[in-house]
């Protein structure tokens, strides 16, 4: 073997292990990427979908990824943008409570709807239902519920979550503070119907 | 005391959010936690966040289908 080919060889089996290496990183963050894809779209089925056309296109542009870099950031990134160019689905602008109340309403809710004497309020939240928390979650305006999904469900810092979606950190922290109270406010309101 | 028609503690509530989220200078968060220590109301409330958080992390949660573990791992680009 000339020397040429024989550095080439030796290239091709270090990208080799590079790409074996980053697919495996990447598959040991597939739970996480589901999680949030679930929670992104309407049905297990198209969540099923979305995360495997996020995969695809991972591994098929796995160059493109900076080693060194957060790998679960760049996963997140085409799995929102995969998302967006799906064409989310019209949405009603859920009918919530006035954002001027408090983030507190929820808590105040609850509190108050404790007029029985129990002593214990810490498990304030052992009221709420999880169904509910499913359908607030899924009600939420998309820009909203993308980034409490991103902070809240995936654990990206303020930071992470502006890069992914690529806006301003002053907007995921407004999205996030909205989202988070939205959620909080029609919990409260399915919690004092029933 | 229950029920407040508006927020006892406006102030803080602008400094709860990012004091959960960990995004707080150090002069911030010793702020944030030498009021905390004194207002048993914004005490409940912080307690009360740290458990809706984990409510509801705990309430969307789903876990993967096993079969699309499998079919991502033969996404990968054969060797």
């Amino acid at each position: 073997m000339s020397e040429a080919s024989e550095s080439s060889a030796r290239q091709l089996a270090t990208d080799a292990r590079d790409r074996v290496r980053f697919e495996e990183e990447a598959l040991d963050l597939s739970d996480q990427v589901y999680g949030v894809a679930r929670r992104l779209v309407g049905s297990r089925e198209e969540a099923e979908d979305l995360v495997q056309e996020t995969y695809a296109r991972a591994f098929r542009s796995w160059r493109s990824f900076q080693p060194g870099t957060n790998l679960r950031a760049w996963l997140f990134r085409i799995l929102t943008n995969l998302n967006i160019d799906r064409g989310r689905k019209v949405q009603r602008t859920p009918d919530l409570q006035p954002l001027e109340e408090s983030d507190y309403f929820l808590y105040n809710k609850l509190e108050e709807s404790t007029t029985d004497g129990t002593p214990d309020e810490r498990r304030v939240v052992d009221r709420l239902s999880q169904n509910d928390a499913v359908t607030a979650l899924a009600d939420l305006p998309h820009d909203f519920r993308d980034v409490v999904l991103l902070v809240d469900l995936a654990d990206f810092t303020y930071s992470d979550a502006a890069q992914i979606l690529d806006i301003p950190i002053g907007t995921v922290m407004s999205r996030l503070h909205r989202g988070r109270r939205m959620l909080k406010g029609t919990l409260a309101a399915s919690a004092t119907e029933s | 005391m229950s029920g407040f028609a508006f927020d006892p503690c406006d102030k803080c509530e602008q400094m709860m959010q990012p004091y959960l989220d960990r995004y707080l200078t150090d002069v911030e968060i010793k702020e944030a936690e030498e009021h905390l220590d004194g207002c048993e109301y914004c005490r409940k409330r912080y307690r009360f966040e740290v458990e809706f958080r984990t409510f509801v992390r705990q309430a969307v949660a789903e876990p993967m289908p096993p079969e699309l573990k499998a079919k991502l791992r033969a996404l990968r680009t054969p060797l």
